[in-house]
């Protein structure tokens, strides 16, 4: 890794006195502000139990975002771009057109398009040629092996035209005898009209030479002239800057890697030090903090330890009782690092092992998420450790050098950089010449400035910028296809834009039902088919925790989780008990349960024993061959069994303890639980003026949050809800569903001037997004007049489950094309209990915009579960505030997912966590890959695979001065859409125009295809297709 | 009427062709290039492993319905020299053997059911199946085992496909790392395998196990009586070579490492069979060395100090693969004692329950935290168990640090074996450039100093650390 700008992390938001930051930490003060700073450029991530979505770029969106993209490649060593080749498969595909690439090297280039580089060609068709040609490279023996093999120097390559062929021979032939064959041609025609003239076969003289061997002459004269031309050219390669860390520069001078030894320790310490219950005996002296237990734990004398002199060190530093902020100066001293580098060097330091390190800061600065929390101060006794650590490896890696002195020795020691070999540059220019069609006499004649101008262009234009230009083209495809979709997509109810038109006018007066989804992009297909299932009912989106945020424990629970966004930190506690006549029967479930979990545990740590897992093993043991074969050879039935066996410890009837007294403070106990009145018709109101309900409720409203549903699979979390902190929202949509059924709720409603007709009743109920079944919460209490209504809705859902499931499962390669609905949801419920099954669901993988407005504008228009959907009435909301306070919530959050998903999938191994195959889960807060590895952050490449990294487009209905308002008044926001971190454009509520957001200005947006594909239902438009689809109108099956 | 034994020697050929020609049909398309799809490999591989299963069951009926408690039958003739020395592929149908083969089968099929849906769309989807069919090859080989060199035949194969399989992320140093670590301890044990073979040919000029065991059917089978020091150095090397092969004490160390593999070649291998194979080993020569006191009190110390130590590792590790893989050392150390006390069902049937409970723990091991939170749920809290219960506080944190450290095993072979083993290649090198200096009678030119920093710091970290310099990140 190169050096690392320490500036990039200082200029972060919230410690503003950074930017003056004199970077020497001369005093204490100093260097814990420089620690402070470091830990800010660890991407971190929580315990895998709760996922939690955020840009790992969170320090550098202060930057434009392909501006931080640059810089993070420089300092994470992670690739922020797809590698070419994909680029280039794309092409292949047609999903990155050639005018769009041409298109953007014209916006970067501007007036520099047109110029003429080398006297050869613009600007612009050189950059073209060197993005749609895969131009090979490498080390000049490397090139001597390759063009061997492929017969490079004997005809024009594949890529090469007809006309330049011909022309090529020609010209050569005409040039060579004309001008090559006299005492003034240089020196290598000689030499090659002679190795012609005496080849084996061929004739003699080149006036007898057939056009074959002509040809393999031009093209090696091409080769020659490139060498020529190249060869006295300086070097145009930035040197790369020295690294900083010691390890790095013992590594580059051909020593060990000193982190080796190191990490293997300082992993597995770490690990039994955030151990959440995972052995079976935790680490002596926890409570004294990570240092002092650590010092304590390697002052033992017990067998050798693989650094040298670590016993001694920590004897000795455990006697002194010396600080860790004492320790980490001492250190940087001995090491010799110059008070300048100190910043720069603690963060190239927390970043070699920035999975573990970010993980003991998150829970030092969010103790309550877990159950064994970590003590303040830890991660400065992290980075001492590992600072100790670092400098005893040094020391033993080089015995006879002193420690100060090592990084000095080390320098002059390196390798000099090796010159850049002739050959590989000018092989490039040798390629680039029979793609643009350059002669070889053409190319001789060309003048030393030429070929360094020439030259300089090519190496400049790097691989980055390449890639760079690749992705803007790969995304504005995509870009324009979503705003079309919005710009060009009709229904009938279009044409009544207005408020007045709100209930519009072709839609029966009143909805058969309505309900509310979570904005999550796997809802909108679930939408749309119930829509088309039955079009007289009306869809809803909204964060799915539907703004009760909460402390929650289930029936069948132990402990409180937070369901709400992460940013937000809920005052209410609220739990579910047993209704009155089904206490008996809970607690005997309980005690069904209990026996369950005890049998359980003790089987699970008996067979960790010695000797009781002896027994277990020897008389028990072959009976584990049954259910392993059942449940892997038949995962449906056995789901299927184990569903129905826990169904019977399951808890019985139950209802939400919501309702608290005025006078009671909110918390965790008895009586302290729920909400009150007055916080209910809070949560009720802004729940309802957000998605624009009101003034237009049906019978039956039904609310459904959502969860997942896996086996074996440690990134659970990951499927749950991103607006619950990755829990199931189901809780939430009820608990909203009952304060909305509190005539007492409704009474306050009404004073505040939003009436709930007397015949509307809610329902909350939450959608199992991997197996696509809905379970509804408190169905007894439904008065009887509504029993029709609700059988007829939970009908439609049920279809809509079905169909849902038939496009889910278009996705699946081991699902054939042909399943029905009921196939389809046999299928995916298999998924969900089997254990070998790595992939339950895509998650929200593919997302790519969200759109925030009316539902008109997006029913019926088939959105392939790739954008996030929140209802948003402009009409109702004149001013912006509901705008304001919606977009705060759902861009953060949305931003979130997207850039989790985009940076896991550019560099699954780097940002994302890898295959989930060798994934072993350590300290119950996260997976390693095998025994010893970093903390394995992000999404694993399972769930990212089917993705294509774009950055979000949020499309808002609403007017540029309410949008402009919002961007200048609510900075969290606006940075992210001015800094190009999320992608804005705004659709006007009254017509279908669309303008889009750069730069600070709004410009009108002209739509590319005249009309959008249509077809009948949203089945017609998936069937037999497994990649992605175009968004297309769905006219509906009445039509 | 076909004649049983008959029969029987056509099925148990059938045994070892099956795996064999599915190896030679996976390999040969891997090596013309032409990868066949997911659902072919998996039918390839589920058809041929299953006609040998189906000859297993059948070879077991007929052995049952006749009553035939023994059967061996000879493959190939590979070297015969004069009368008394050879060397032949033979194999051998008794309970041990079957009821190892039905084992090797019943896990196998089940993880090659799961890895067919686990690993659906990984780039090494059909590696993996090519190095599965070999482990199998191997495993059906040396469980049915006659003669050593049929034995050391299988050995081989399940060690080289237990390597690779390691080493499975090939694009990540660390896998490769540890791959080169369990491939050193696997080729020490291969080695003294070797040596017995060659001491045993040389006692006898033949390599078959009747010669050791007598011909009557395991287990009621009594091994000879032991000639000399040559026969102990024979059991002395067996034992050795089931050491290394089953992680015991001092081999221990690489247990863990060999986790960087996916999660159901972690099961099968590591939780299952081939940590078990050196166990078999020992079990199929149980008579034999039960002859000697000296060879069983090794046995019984190797067996009891591996349970022992494998138990307190288990108690500390943090990540659940380790937990998992030292608590099955621990019993394998229980097997070995059981071995060494000359019991022989017990350890059989402690050994097959314990391979089938191992798998599903291990192939459930991505489920660990579902499961606490289950069991938390049910429970309510569990408090964490204490050091300080099982041993006074003063020995507690020294206890804590041995079982943290995993005993240092690894160090103290690296510095105990290895290191001198390199220090002597090193005195030799530096002999030979003295010699090639003097013979060219002028001062050679110095190193480059980039040669000599790398010397100089290799030896300064190889001799503290067991890892190998070669791989970097």
């Amino acid at each position: 890794m190169a050096s690392i700008p320490h500036s990039l992390s200082a200029s972060c938001e919230p410690l503003p006195n950074l930017t003056a930051h004199t970077a020497i930490p001369a005093s204490r003060e100093n260097l814990r502000l420089a620690i402070e700073t470091a830990s800010r450029a660890i991407p971190s991530q929580g315990p895998i139990g709760v996922f939690v979505f955020e840009n790992p770029l969170l320090a550098l969106e202060h930057l434009q975002f392909h501006e931080a993209l640059a810089e993070s490649e420089r300092f994470f060593g992670c690739d922020s771009y797809f590698p070419e080749s994909r680029y280039r498969a794309e092409i292949a595909k047609g999903r990155i057109r050639l005018e769009k690439l041409r298109y953007i090297l014209n916006d970067e280039l501007g007036d520099r398009a047109q110029e003429v580089v080398g006297g050869l060609t613009t600007r612009l068709d050189l950059r073209l040629a060197m993005l749609q040609y895969p131009l090979m490279t490498g080390s000049k023996s490397e090139l001597a092996w390759h063009m061997a093999e492929n017969r490079v120097l004997k005809h024009p390559g594949t890529d090469a035209s007809a006309a330049f062929r011909t022309q090529l021979t020609a010209e050569t032939r005409h040039w060579m005898l004309r001008d090559l064959r006299g005492s003034a041609a240089p020196f290598w025609a000689k030499e090659l009209l002679q190795r012609h003239e005496s080849h084996r076969w061929g004739g003699s003289h080149p006036e007898q030479w057939n056009l074959a061997r002509w040809e393999t002459v031009a093209i090696e004269v091409l080769w020659k002239v490139c060498l020529e031309g190249v060869g006295p050219l300086p070097s145009f390669e930035k040197p790369s800057p020295l690294p900083i860390r010691h390890r790095d520069l013992l590594l580059r001078a051909g020593g060990p890697d000193c982190d080796l030894i190191v990490n293997e320790i300082l992993i597995r310490f770490t690990s039994a030090f955030l151990d959440q219950g995972l052995s079976r005996w935790p680490l002596p002296s926890r409570e004294r903090g990570f240092l002092r237990s650590f010092l304590d734990l390697y002052s033992q004398h017990a067998g050798p330890v693989a650094i040298a002199g670590l016993t001694e060190a920590a004897r000795e530093l455990s006697v002194r009782e010396s600080g860790a902020l004492d320790l980490i100066q001492e250190s940087l001293t001995v090491l010799a690092v110059p008070p300048e580098e100190q910043g720069d060097y603690l963060t190239a330091t927390l970043l070699s092992l920035r999975g573990w390190a970010g993980m003991v800061h998150y829970l030092e600065t969010k103790a309550g998420r877990v159950s064994c929390p970590v003590p303040l101060g830890s991660f400065e006794e992290f980075l001492a450790v590992r600072l100790l650590l670092d400098r005893l490896a040094l020391q033993s890696a080089l015995p006879d050098v002193p420690i100060e002195r090592a990084a000095q020795v080390l320098r002059e020691r390196l390798p000099a950089a090796l010159p850049q070999d002739t050959e590989s540059r000018a092989y490039i220019v040798f390629q680039l010449a029979q793609i643009l069609g350059w002669i070889p006499s053409r190319l001789f004649k060309l003048k030393p400035a030429e070929w360094e101008q020439l030259v300089r262009e090519i190496e400049t234009f790097t691989s980055h910028d390449r890639r760079r230009v690749f992705q803007k083209a790969y995304e504005g495809r995509l870009l324009r296809q979503s705003l079309d979709a919005l710009n060009l997509h009709r229904t009938p109810l279009l044409d009544h834009l207005g408020p007045e038109t709100s209930p519009p006018t072709t839609r029966p007066a009143k909805p058969m039902f309505q309900s509310v989804f979570c904005i999550d992009a796997r809802e909108e297909s679930f939408r749309r088919h119930l829509e088309e299932s039955c079009p007289e009912a009306e869809t809803f989106g909204a964060a799915g925790f539907f703004g009760v945020p909460m402390h929650y424990r289930g029936a069948t629970s132990a402990h409180f989780a937070a369901l709400c966004p992460i940013v937000v930190t809920p005052r209410n506690w609220v739990t579910e008990i047993p209704v009155a006549h089904g206490r008996k029967s809970h607690h005997q479930r309980a005690r069904l349960r209990r026996s369950w979990g005890w049998l359980s545990r003790s089987l699970h740590l008996s067979s960790r024993h010695l000797l009781p897992g002896a027994m277990y093993a020897t008389f028990l043991g072959g009976l584990a061959a049954i259910p392993m074969v059942a449940r892997v050879l038949f995962p449906r039935l056995t789901g299927s069994l184990t569903r129905t066996a826990a169904r019977a410890t399951e808890a019985p009837a139950t209802q939400l303890e919501l309702l608290r007294d005025e006078h009671q403070p909110a918390g965790p106990e008895h009586r302290q639980l729920g909400f009150t009145l007055d916080e209910m018709t809070e949560i009720a109101e802004r729940s309802l003026r957000d998605i624009g309900i009101v003034g237009r409720f049906s019978d039956l409203v039904i609310f459904l949050g959502h969860g997942s549903e896996c086996q074996n699979n440690p990134h659970e979390s990951a499927y749950h809800c991103g607006a619950c902190s990755g829990g199931q929202g189901g809780p939430n949509a009820r608990a909203l569903a009952l304060m909305l059924n509190n005539p007492l709720v409704r009474q306050r409603l009404a004073a505040r001037d939003l009436d709930i007709p007397a015949t509307t009743w809610f329902v909350g109920g939450q959608h199992n997004t991997a197996t696509d079944e809905i379970s509804l919460f408190d169905e007894e209490q439904i008065p009887p007049t509504h029993h029709e209504s609700f059988r007829n809705a939970v009908h439609s859902l049920e279809v809509a489950s079905g169909r849902n499931a038939q496009e889910r499962c278009r996705r699946f390669y081991s699902a054939a094309l042909s399943l029905s609905p009921n196939q389809a949801l046999r299928h995916v419920q298999g998924r969900a209990t089997d254990m070998a099954q790595t992939r339950p669901e895509y998650g929200n993988a593919t997302n790519c915009m969200c759109v925030v407005g009316r539902r008109i504008r997006t029913r019926g228009l088939f959105l392939d579960r790739r954008s996030f959907l929140q209802s948003y009435d402009p009409w109702t909301d004149p001013d912006g505030k509901i705008l304001a306070r919606i977009l705060s919530a759902v861009v953060l959050v949305c931003k979130g997912i997207n850039l989790q998903y985009y940076f896991s999938a550019v560099d699954p191994g780097g940002w994302g966590a890898g295959t989930k195959l060798p994934h072993n889960v350590v300290s119950l807060i996260g997976v390693m890959d095998g025994a010893t590895s970093d903390l394995r952050i992000g999404l694993p490449w399972q769930g990212v695979e089917v993705h294509e990294p774009v950055r979000l487009t949020m499309i808002v209905e609403t007017t540029p001065e309410i949008m402009a308002g919002i961007i200048a008044n609510f900075r969290a926001v606006g940075r992210l859409f001015d800094n190009g971190w999320v992608q804005l454009a705004i659709l006007d509520p009254s017509s279908s125009n669309i303008l889009t957001y750069k730069e600070g200005k709004f410009s009108p947006y002209e739509p590319l295809q005249e009309s959008l594909p249509s077809a009948r239902t949203s089945a017609d438009w998936y069937r037999g297709w497994r990649e992605h689809l175009e968004f297309a109108t769905i006219e509906g099956p009445g039509t | 009427m076909i004649d049983p034994v008959e029969l029987l020697a056509y099925l148990a050929t059938a045994i070892i062709a099956a795996p064999l020609l599915l190896v030679l049909i996976l390999g040969s398309l891997a090596i013309i290039g032409t990868i066949p799809s997911e659902r072919c490999t998996t039918r390839l591989v589920q058809g041929l492993i299953g006609i040998s299963f189906l000859a297993t069951v059948a070879a077991t009926g007929i052995m049952i319905l006749y009553g035939i408690p023994r059967k061996s039958v000879i493959l190939s003739d590979w070297i015969i020299l004069g009368h008394d020395y050879h060397f032949v592929l033979k194999i051998l149908l008794d309970p041990l053997s079957i009821v190892f083969a039905l084992l090797t089968f019943v896990l196998c099929t089940t993880i090659g059911s799961f890895v067919s849906r686990y690993m659906h769309k990984e780039p090494g989807f059909y590696r993996f199946f090519v190095l599965f069919a070999i482990f199998v090859l191997g495993m059906l080989a040396a469980s049915l085992a006659d003669t050593i060199e049929t034995l050391f035949f299988g050995w081989e194969l399940v060690g080289l496909s237990s390597a690779l399989l390691i080493a499975f992320f090939q694009e990540r140093p660390a896998p490769a790392r540890s791959a080169l670590w369990v491939w050193v301890i696997y080729r020490f044990a291969d080695a003294a395998l070797l040596l017995a073979a060659v001491t045993l040919h040389h006692m006898t000029g033949e390599g078959d196990f009747d010669r050791l065991l007598g011909t009557a059917s395991w287990p009621s089978s009594s091994g000879i009586p032991h000639t000399g020091s040559a026969s102990f150095l024979v059991g002395l090397l067996l034992i050795v070579a089931a050491a290394g092969k089953s992680g015991l004490v001092p081999f221990s160390g690489w247990l863990p490492r060999a986790m960087e593999g996916p999660t159901p070649s972690s099961a099968v291998f590591y939780g299952a069979l081939s940590v078990h194979l050196g166990v078999f080993l020992l079990l199929r020569m149980g008579p034999f060395l039960s002859e000697s006191w000296g060879l069983t009190i090794i046995v019984l110390v190797i067996g009891i100090s591996t349970a022992f130590f494998a138990s307190l590792a288990s108690s500390v590790q943090t990540d659940i693969k380790s937990v998992l893989a030292f608590a099955s050392l621990a019993q394998v150390g229980l097997i070995v004692t059981e071995i060494g006390c000359g019991l022989r069902w017990l350890p059989l049937f402690h050994l097959v329950g314990h391979a089938c409970l191992r798998t599903l723990q291990f192939l459930r091991a991505p489920s660990m935290l579902q499961d606490h939170q289950k069991i938390e749920n049910a429970i309510g809290g569990t408090g964490p168990g204490s050091l300080s219960g099982w041993f006074p506080a003063r020995y507690a944190p020294w206890i804590y640090r041995l079982a943290f450290d995993r005993g240092s095993l690894d160090d103290m072979l690296w510095k105990g074996i290895c290191r001198p083993v390199i220090s002597l290649l090193e005195w030799f090198n530096r002999l030979d450039e003295q010699w090639m200096r003097f013979l060219g009678g002028e001062d050679a030119p110095d190193d480059l100093p980039i040669t000599r920093i790398t010397a100089d710091t290799l030896n300064a970290a190889i001799s503290s650390a067991p890892s190998f310099d070669d791989t970097r990140q």
